[in-house]
Formats: C-alpha cells, structure tokens, sequence
C-alpha cells in the first residue's frame, strides 16, 4: 500500500484540527456560563442548573467529559462549585459529584489543579495534560480550558476531558508515515502519542529541554537531526528525529 | 468528655523505656500517639517531668523537649502554681472512637500484608513520580508537602491523603493511583491516622525530602524515603496497636 508522504506539516494541521474541535464544542457552554454568571446580583449554585443542556450537548465527539467550574467565591451561596458531566458507556451522560466541604475527608482542593490555574493567570485557554486525572475521568486526559470572566473578573473555567488514547487513536495512522522517530508532546515535554514503543506515553523528553524551549518563544527548529514544530496556539508540539 | 481510665499494662507498654535516638521525639510521638488514641484522656494530668523523665529512661531536659512540641501542637496545656502541672487536651474530632476500635480490630498480620501491598504502590510510584514530574507537578508536590506542616487531626489525614495521591498522579500511571485509592479508601483512614507521627517535623520533613528527591530526579532515593516512611507508619500503628490491647 503506497502512502504520500506525511509532513511534520500535516501532523500540526491533524492536532490543530483536534484542539480547535474540542474548544469549538465548548464555545456554547462558555457563552452560556458567561451570560449565567453576567447576571445583575449575586448568583446562586442552583442557577448553574441553566448550563446543562449546553453541557450535554458539548458531550460526544473526542469530549467524555464537560461543564463549567467556578472559581472560589463567585457563586454568592458557596465557596466552590461546579456543574460539571461525563459520558456513561452505554448509558445517559452522568453528573459529576466531588466533595465541595474543605473540612470533608474528600475534598480536593481543584483550585492548584492547572486546567484552573493556567486560565486563570494566563486568561487565555489551555490544554493540560496529559495527565492522571484522579478527580474526574480516573484516566489519563487532556483536560482543555477557557476562561470564563465576570465583570472582568475570573470567574471559573468552562473545560472538556478527552482520553489520551482517543488522541493517540486519531493521530497515529499520519504519525506511523512520517519519516523519523516522532512525538506529539506538551509545553513540559511530556509525551501525548509516539510513533515509537521507546517514547512511552506520559515520559518526559529531557534533551531538548522542552521547556526552555516553549519559554523562549517556541521558534520552530529544523535542523539535520531534529525537527520542532509547535501546533497553533496549545501547549502542544511536534518533536521529529530523524533516524 | 472524659475517658475511661486505661488499664496499667497499656502504661507500661506506653512508659517503656526507650532508644538513644531522638529521644525528646520519641517521647513527643508516644505521647501524641497515647492522646490521641485516648490511652491518656481529655483532662488528665500528666506525671511530673521527674516521673516521666524516670519512666522514659531518659533525662528532664529532654521530657521538658517533648512537652513544648505537644503544647505547640495543643496536646498538652501546662498551668501554673498550685494544683498545676501538665494536663492532657484531647483531640477534637469525634471519630476517635472509631479510628480506636479499628485498630484495635486489625491484627499485627494484616498491618504487615497492608504494609506490603502499600509500599510496592507508593514506592513504585515514587520511583515513576522522579522519573516523569515536570516542574508543574513538582510545585504541586511541594505545595502538598507543605500541607502537613503543623496541620493536626483530621486535617493532617487529609494532608497525608493528597499528598501520596500526587506523588501518584505524578508517575502517570492511571493504575498505580487507582491502587492508591483503593488502599487510602480501604485503609486510608487507618494507615495516616493522626497519631503522633503526624506531628509537624517529622511527617513533614519527610514529605519534603520525598518531593526533593522527586524535583531531583533520584528514583531510588524517592522510592527508598516513601517505602521507609510507611513502614514506620505501619511499626507505629502496630505499636498503638499492641497498647490499645491493653486497654
């Protein structure tokens, strides 16, 4: 079977179309969280119950999980709170349920979790991950974000879960025909999907520093041994060695 | 509320002598351990620091140690004058009781099989966690670590919880956390119970020397801390253990 031949090009192009996907599927749950919270007066937990069908509706596709979750002290009747569902195999989509008390034996305290941290300080979205989401799916995810503001003000972050291994599913018929050892990974240089066994999902690339290099602006790097290439706008890059 | 007086032999396991090592910590940690699991009550008065010093086989000086480490922690108040001395302050969460009754359930074979199953989750995971932290899941850890620091009763449960489920996390193995978990909702409760092990310079520094190894890099060094520290968890809880039997 003869294949035309795949660029680190294509590769970028393919995960950009994921990333823009999942966040296009967000888009209403956003606006519909941005109006909720845009209310005169204060806004109770209960009015969050007005997000559902967009939530719902932002379920499917690569998304196994999506809701919105406030940011401490923006909703008037409790200091934290979410509205937030998952896909069932098999069955109608289930709401999510974690202890919001600090003083419970359970609580989590999702505030220092980075799909809320990075919004909230960078204001822009955010692919986190990948990573074992032990709050929600008990998987290893992508959690992607967008800030959500009041008066200008963080409110919380609007989010979708995607399993890793849906991602890995969907990119590696164009990663196996591309010439080289090549891996998708983070901003930190974790690894999201490799054409190799020896590049385990979830290990860090050390050389090249990933990091240094995402700080220093993420210029794209060709060079004889190495190929660089960032996807859009997410914390996501294209690592090609050639062999 | 005050408690039923324990019988002496769970004194005299509480009163025995002790090691050369860190022996003002010791004697905080038996004390803690003895508060909290009520083998000496809310209100009661401790014996002088002659006593004491004369029970623990060990010098004034270092009993003296012990109790400024228990009144920071508020175990212990000290009043003054006549009729004063050392008096116990009972830990305020009411599930003492059940946290007593279960390890007074479990048997020294089953805290060993826990012990076990837990060490080869934690120690492996530790071991992944070094090989695989970014820099933003080491600020986490650290961040985690900090929790403990002079956090007390239920709160340094919690603490001790997170800060193992990180570590977990950490190591990007969906299985390995899920057997985290598992073992701190199976066992959790009695595994980090805030016994005198939790005071605040012990566990601590041993969470941040477990999250430097990990920013570190050094697997087997995060590995070999983590492993160590449950397993004197688990001596500790099969210590209590043995003196709530003789209550």
């Amino acid at each position: 079977m003869v294949h035309d031949a795949v660029t680190g090009e294509d590769i970028v192009e393919e995960v950009s179309g994921i990333v823009e996907g999942v966040f296009g599927r967000l888009a209403p749950v956003v606006t519909a969280a941005t109006d909720v919270l845009g209310r005169p007066g204060p806004v109770r937990a209960t009015e969050l119950d007005a997000l559902r069908p967009h939530v719902l509706a932002a379920l499917g596709g690569r998304v196994v999980g999506a809701g919105f979750i406030a940011a401490p002290d923006a909703l008037a009747d409790q200091r934290f709170g979410f509205e937030w569902w998952t896909c069932t195999a098999g069955g109608p989509p289930a709401q999510l349920f974690i202890s919001l008390d600090p003083a419970s034996d359970h609580f989590l305290d999702y505030t220092r979790q980075s799909w809320f941290t990075v919004p909230r300080d960078s204001g822009r979205r955010h692919i986190t991950g990948p990573y074992v989401d032990y709050l929600c799916t008990d998987e290893y995810t992508l959690t992607f974000t967008v800030p959500v503001r009041r008066a200008g003000v963080f409110a919380g972050v609007v989010g979708a879960d995607v399993f890793v291994q849906e991602v890995e599913r969907a990119l590696l018929p164009k990663l196996r025909h591309l010439d080289g050892r090549a891996a998708l990974i983070n901003a930190q240089g974790r690894v999201i999907a490799a054409n190799t066994a020896r590049q385990a999902t979830g290990s860090l690339v050390r050389d090249p520093d990933i990091a240094s290099w995402w700080n220093s602006g993420a210029p794209p790097v060709r060079d004889d041994t190495t190929v660089l290439l960032r996807c859009g706008d997410a914390p996501i890059a294209l690592l090609v060695r050639k062999r | 509320m005050h408690r039923p007086s324990t019988s002496p032999s769970a004194r005299s396991v509480l009163f025995a002598p002790l090691e050369q090592t860190g022996r003002a910590e010791l004697v905080a940690r038996r004390l803690v351990d003895a508060i909290t699991l009520g083998v000496l009550a809310d209100g009661e008065q401790l014996p002088s620091e002659a006593e004491l010093a004369e029970q623990f086989g060990v010098s004034t000086v270092t009993v003296r140690e012990a109790l400024v480490a228990l009144r920071q922690q508020g175990l212990v108040q000290t009043k003054r004058g006549r009729g004063g001395g050392s008096f116990v302050c009972g830990p305020r969460e009411e599930d003492d009781e059940s946290w007593r009754a279960r390890l007074r359930e479990v048997s020294l074979s089953e805290l060993r099989d826990i012990g076990d199953h837990y060490v080869a989750v934690a120690g492996a995971a530790a071991r992944l966690a070094a090989e695989r932290s970014s820099t933003e899941d080491i600020a986490r850890l650290q961040l985690a670590a900090e929790d403990l620091d002079g956090a007390a009763g239920t709160a340094a449960t919690r603490a001790e919880r997170q800060f193992h489920l990180e570590v977990a996390a950490a190591s990007q193995s969906p299985r390995l956390t899920h057997q985290e978990i598992q073992l701190q909702s199976e066992r959790g409760a009695l595994l980090w119970l805030p016994l005198g092990h939790h005071d605040p310079v012990t566990a601590c520094t041993e969470h941040r020397a477990i999250a430097a190894a990990i920013a570190q890099a050094d697997g087997e060094l995060a590995r070999k801390l983590t492993e160590q520290h449950i397993l004197d968890t688990i001596d500790r809880l099969g210590e209590v253990h043995l003196d709530l039997l003789g209550s």
